[in-house]
């Protein structure tokens, strides 16, 4: 009877999970403000279980590849390190952090991540790099950077709304704890790069 | 008529969840009120124009660099 509800409950949250990757794409305020009052974390559990998939399906494509579960817990580790970075500096100020909405909201930022990573990997597919300069090579690159470029932006719109409603901190105080969090991950993204483990990190 | 109530004050409370923001200057918070409901519903209308414009400018400015990035970025993943 367990199982089934297990089960029940999961399907409950894949559901709400796929609804709301789609509407986070059309409405990111409104919807980021429901996740943030959620403690559904079966919606997180299928955003960590699609990203465990997406590393072994990468780890085929890969040379020389770490092994998935190695990849993954390395994400994990610095997607703990920067929900703990964001929890207690942003609750310096603030002691009204809810954990479950901010350990939601902080999943579902991962979602643009995830549509750039895997996307990547299907065009590295199919049409596999170095560029080449014909005008077909620049067509493709220039559509490559601006959809690069619209993920990095609604990545950033989720990011700052996931702090927004789940620390319930200010524009400013917002923008100072990105800047923050810039200080130690890109030398961190440095040393990732460094042991070949990320070439662009996952986060 | 109570389960209206009661649901009108869990729409409020919810809206309301967030204290709106004041950058300090009048003309700042009116700026940011005025871009961000841009990008609070539909937001790819703007980002989808405004990113392809930018892939071209960087292209027009770094020219092969640009292609050079997309190769590295494409061995990303």
């Amino acid at each position: 009877m367990d199982f089934k509800n297990a089960i029940a409950n999961l399907l409950a949250s894949s559901v709400f999970f796929l609804r709301n990757i789609f509407l986070l794409i059309f409405s990111p305020y409104r919807t980021m403000r429901n996740i943030s009052r959620g403690k559904d974390f079966g919606q997180a559990f299928l955003i960590f279980l699609t990203v465990f998939l997406y590393f072994k399906f990468v780890y085929f494509l890969r040379d020389d590849p770490y092994p998935a579960t190695i990849t993954f817990l390395v994400f994990i580790l610095h997607f703990l390190f920067t929900m703990a970075f964001f929890y207690f500096l942003g609750g310096v100020s603030n002691n009204k952090i809810k954990i479950p909405g901010f350990i939601l909201t902080f999943s579902y930022t991962l979602i643009p991540t995830l549509f750039w990573f895997v996307s990547n990997s299907i065009l590295y597919v199919f049409i596999p790099p170095p560029r080449s300069y014909s005008i077909l090579g620049k067509g493709f690159s220039i559509f490559y950077i601006s959809y690069s470029i619209s993920l990095l932006t609604w990545k950033l719109i989720l990011i700052y709304l996931a702090l927004r409603f789940s620390t319930k901190l200010g524009f400013y105080r917002i923008m100072y704890l990105m800047i923050l969090f810039l200080l130690w991950f890109i030398p961190y993204s440095v040393f990732l790069f460094h042991f070949k483990i990320f070439r662009i990190p996952f986060i | 008529m109570k389960t209206l109530n009661y649901r009108l004050r869990q729409k409020l409370d919810e809206v309301y969840s967030v204290q709106p923001n004041d950058l300090g200057i009048p003309v700042l918070t009116n700026m940011y009120h005025f871009v961000t409901k841009f990008f609070k519903t539909m937001p790819f209308i703007l980002i989808i124009p405004s990113s392809f414009v930018g892939a071209l400018i960087l292209y027009l400015l770094f020219g092969t660099l640009t292609i050079k990035l997309v190769s590295i970025l494409q061995y990303g993943f």
